[in-house]
């Protein structure tokens, strides 16, 4: 009954050990395919999306009538009707000579790293050319990749205009802080939700905002009303004559318009397309609201870039290498587990199926746990071995230094031998917690992986390896590997 | 007893004098010739090449053993297609790319013209912008295990514990950081998990050590 138990048990790690390492295959349309979770695989080991951003070279063309006054309906002239109407084109650089030099070039770079993490990017390499100014960033591809790009190069210039004389009423410096904000549609037409931009000002921007919104007042005074009757039909046309401001960001016009009453509260809410209820377009626009926030929220770049490189490079580490770092583990882990069996005999062997078990189960786990895999989290799987393999050599060199064999003696050794070993591990558990919780994708993969092994560690052992271990010592009394074990002790 | 204790202190003391020469050798190492980042982190350059099909890193590396004549470069897949290649090396001449392309068109039967291809340059990274994510994290832990040890081996005396403590983790990362200066191994992808594993290491120990003076000194 006691062989048919371990039997039991060993076929049932051996299987465990050729899902984890082989894989369960199904055939799907022609072709067999590995049932089991892949490995969620870290920028290191899968490849990353390498950008470089570019000084940008080009012109801004900006028309202007014979007074020197900017022209804002010029865009669509031709070169003959600009010249009819007396109107110039001037192009001036996008980036002054003045403006490029190192100590911007230095400070972009810091801007965009500030912008990477508060874009939620948790794992970047960003590095500047400082002679070009060229930045190069290496960060994860994944589905929000292309938005964090979107967001990089951009200047972030936030102006606030008078819409008749491009009179520069607010910008950057007044802005505090921004933020994304959601509620029910404010005008109570749909049960959808609305998604704005909210933009919280400094005092003196607060100040500034009071003013402007109670000048820029909305005066919809109905000056001419045309009212046509017919059979189907009926038309009014009205004609405001408001003052209205223009709200920019890099330039690009993203409203005009006039203030209903003044706001004294120094804060402004933008509202991000219109109400839904559809979740997909409520996450785009959360989305699109928070990197502009982000963008906001840091200081604008003093040096406007350009995307010139946008491509997924694959990792240098090759999947042969990766085999390599496997293969040497699972070979040291061979030679471990024959010195297992050497000094324990049977109950070493026992104990070495165990260990494998343990090891297949603890690869099942980090698949279908979603744990991220990184060169850090490798080396914490090496980890997690080493310190399993600790605890069961404690536990049969402890075994093995009993008299008595009996449940409650093993009993006694196994919560002995836990004590001893979680109380010397106490550290690392504190160290894996932390790291778990840190947003810096190498070393939360590292938590993840430690967590789930000492986690497993504890569950596995104190059922497998404890019902393996009670069943191999079944009975009263020292095993002759004991003794001989004893034997050897004596003489070392 | 006096005798095993003497012997253990003479023993401490070589260990110690071995330790803090290699540390001193480490600095001076560092500190003059620097230490060795691998490719990824140094200044180099770069050519990519549309190869139109799949193809082996394998070949790509036997090609460029041939032109940069060994050189330490950096193979990689390019895209979702994997059929372009991108070739990192510390530098890459004009000559040296009109070879590549020469010998990677003659392999792949493709007819790419060195005039189109741009050598690119890759600014270095540096250092503490590597290390500067895993500062805040090492602190925190540091500051959480020190608390924990010295609430747990209180008895041994809080001042000594917290000292030990963070002196033999400084070593310790001193002690790798040297090896690794005075031996010239690379500044890579692994100096952060080897750094990280040495680190939990240390706890262990330090922890295996506090527990068995712990002991002995409740069974006094």
């Amino acid at each position: 009954m006691k062989k048919i138990k371990i039997l039991t048990i060993i076929l049932g790690i051996v299987l465990v050990t050729m899902v984890a390492f082989l894989g369960v295959y199904v055939p799907v349309q022609n072709r067999m395919e590995n049932k089991v979770k892949d490995y969620e695989y870290g920028m290191d080991l899968k490849g990353s999306r390498n950008i470089r951003l570019s000084v940008d070279t080009t012109n801004n063309t900006t028309i202007k009538d014979e007074n020197g006054n900017e022209v804002t309906d010029g865009e669509n002239l031709t070169d003959e009707e600009l010249q009819e109407k007396g109107y110039k084109k001037e192009e001036t650089p996008k980036n002054l000579q003045e403006v490029l030099t190192e100590e911007n070039y230095k400070k972009s770079k810091k801007i965009i790293e500030k912008r990477l993490n508060d874009l939620g990017v948790n794992n970047y390499i960003v590095s500047l050319d400082e002679t070009s100014g060229d930045i190069l960033v290496e960060m994860p591809e994944n589905e929000n990749t292309d938005s964090v790009i979107s967001n990089l190069g951009t200047a972030g210039k936030f102006q606030i205009l008078d819409s008749e004389t491009n009179e520069v009423l607010m910008n950057n410096e007044d802005i505090k802080a921004a933020k994304v904000m959601y509620g029910s549609d404010p005008s109570g037409a749909t049960s959808g939700t609305v998604v704005y931009l909210d933009i919280e000002f400094d005092k003196e921007g607060t100040n500034k905002l009071k003013e402007i919104s109670s000048t820029y007042v909305s005066t919809n005074e109905t000056n001419n009303t045309n009212t046509t009757n017919t059979d189907t039909s009926e038309t009014t046309s009205e004609e405001s004559t408001e003052k209205q401001v223009t709200m920019k960001i890099d330039d690009e016009t993203i409203m005009t318009t006039s203030f209903d009453e003044t706001l004294e509260t120094g804060k402004l809410q933008l509202t991000l397309g219109a109400a839904t209820t559809d979740t997909n377009t409520l996450q785009g626009y959360i989305k699109q609201a928070s990197n502009m926030a982000v963008v906001l929220d840091n200081e604008n770049m003093p040096i406007t870039y350009t995307v010139s490189t946008n491509e997924y490079v694959l990792s240098d580490v090759t999947q042969d290498e990766l085999n390599l770092i496997v293969y040497l583990i699972a070979g040291l882990v061979a030679i471990s587990l024959i010195i297992l069996i050497v000094r324990y005999k049977t109950q070493g062997i026992v104990n070495a199926f165990s260990y494998v078990g343990l090891a297949s189960l603890f690869v099942l786990l980090l698949r279908y746990t979603n744990v991220v895999i990184s060169i850090e989290s490798i080396f914490g799987i090496a980890i997690v071995l080493i310190l399993n393999y600790i605890f069961v050599n404690k536990l049969l060199s402890k075994l093995n230094k009993e008299d008595s064999k009996d449940k409650g003696t093993i009993s006694i050794v196994l919560k002995d031998t836990y004590k001893e070993f979680f109380i010397n591990i106490i550290p690392i558990c504190i160290a894996v917690i932390t790291f778990c919780f840190i947003g810096w994708e190498p070393i939360s993969s590292f938590g993840m992986v430690m967590f789930w092994g000492i986690a497993l560690i504890a569950i596995y052992n104190i059922s497998i390896t404890n019902l393996l271990v009670r069943l191999k010592e079944a009975k009263g009394g020292k095993s002759k590997d004991g003794r001989k074990q004893e034997k050897n002790d004596e003489k070392i | 007893m006096e005798e095993n204790k003497k012997k253990m202190t003479k023993k401490s003391k070589i260990i110690i004098t071995i330790i803090t020469l290699i540390i001193i050798a480490g600095i001076i190492v560092t500190l003059t010739v620097g230490l060795n980042f691998d490719l990824s982190y140094k200044d180099s350059n770069r050519i990519e090449l549309y190869l139109q099909k799949d193809f082996n890193v394998s070949d790509i590396k036997q090609i460029t053993d041939e032109v940069l004549q060994g050189e330490e470069v950096i193979i990689q897949k390019v895209e979702v297609y994997e059929d372009t290649v991108s070739i990192r090396a510390k530098e890459i001449t004009d000559e040296q790319k009109q070879n590549l392309v020469n010998k990677v068109n003659e392999k792949y039967g493709i007819e790419l013209s060195a005039d189109s291809i741009e050598i690119e340059s890759i600014p270095n990274t540096r250092g503490r912008d590597i290390i500067r994510p895993y500062i805040v994290p090492f602190i925190v832990v540091t500051l959480i295990v020190l608390v924990y040890m010295s609430a747990r081996y209180n008895k041994l005396g809080m001042m000594k514990v917290i000292f030990k403590t963070i002196i033999i983790s400084v070593v310790a990362q001193a002690l790798l950081l040297s090896i690794m200066a005075i031996t010239r191994l690379e500044i890579g992808i692994l100096t952060i998990p080897l750094v990280i594993t040495v680190y939990l290491l240390t706890l262990i120990g330090l922890t295996a050590y506090f527990e068995k003076q712990l002991k002995i000194k409740n069974d006094k």
